[in-house]
């Protein structure tokens, strides 16, 4: 009888490009579970136990807020996490719509280089603040 | 001479890839009408991921309102305590709590932890999220 292929064996890109959505699969979910804590620490600390009228910090609320050490680290480290599992998401959204491998690596840099902006600003903007503290 | 499969023609013919079998489109979750559950919640999740990610910029920009001291920062408060924008935060919870929720189905389901239990996962951490959203919604009308 005869048969038709229909699923080809991978080449070598089509393998390596597998091990790769398998890699970026394995860093979405470490990242969803680091921001399952994280940002949960973060509303918490920010809007549900703070006396304040609408949940919100006021200004000299939020510098004390951020000189302390322990927070420093924890909203910096939140930030580099949000920032990459928000990219990470995004890459797979643009991903479904099955571009060529030219736009795959256009789409790869400028995220890369959106991500980096991005926590460049948002550093600036904790050590700003943390500075006035 | 040999006999040759059912579609090997149409196989042959060049043009777009008519996606065939089981699954859906992997460019189709924008329109999750007439689907299964898993369907939906893929769906959602990836509408959820966007507006998040959206909301992410929104709040650094907001944000930025510290860095032009208090008088700016509190302008901001006033507005951010009014019952429109409470409600925007209801909604940004609504958000939260699906997208997190569905990540940890979809990462125990995915993991092969659970693999079998998804359908189930989903209603109890449905039944999870509704309480917490509840729960959320009744702090920030207080808060008021």
């Amino acid at each position: 009888m005869a048969t038709i292929e229909t699923r080809p064996e991978g080449s070598r890109k089509a393998r390596a490009r597998s091990a790769a959505a398998g890699r970026s699969w394995i860093a979405t979910t470490l990242t969803g579970v680091a921001l399952l804590i994280l940002l949960g620490v973060h509303m918490v600390a920010n809007h549900f136990v703070v006396e304040s009228v609408g949940g919100l910090r006021s200004y000299r609320q939020v510098l004390d807020y951020i000189r302390h050490p322990v927070i420093l680290a924890t909203e910096s480290v939140f930030l580099l996490v949000v920032t990459v599992h928000a990219m990470l998401g995004v890459r797979g959204v643009m991903l479904d719509l099955d571009p060529s491998p030219r736009a795959r690596r256009w789409i790869d840099a400028g995220l890369i280089a959106f991500g980096v902006l991005t926590l460049a600003y948002g550093y600036f903007l904790i050590g700003t603040l943390a500075s006035r503290a | 001479m040999s006999e040759r499969p059912p579609g090997a023609d149409a196989r042959e013919e060049r043009g777009p890839v008519l996606r065939k079998g089981v699954g859906i489109p992997a460019s189709g979750w924008i329109d999750p009408r007439g689907r299964a559950l898993g369907g939906f919640a893929f769906s959602a999740n990836r509408v959820t991921g966007l507006g998040l990610v959206f909301y992410l910029y929104l709040h650094l920009g907001v944000l930025s309102l510290l860095l032009g001291g208090e008088r700016s920062w509190n302008d901001f408060i006033r507005l951010a305590t009014s019952w429109a924008f409470l409600s925007l935060d209801v909604l940004l919870i609504l958000g939260i709590l699906y997208h997190g929720l569905n990540g940890i189905r979809v990462a125990l389901v995915g993991s092969g932890i659970v693999a079998d239990r998804q359908r189930a996962l989903w209603w109890s951490l449905g039944a999870v999220g509704t309480i917490a959203l509840i729960a959320a919604t009744l702090h920030i009308i207080g808060s008021r």
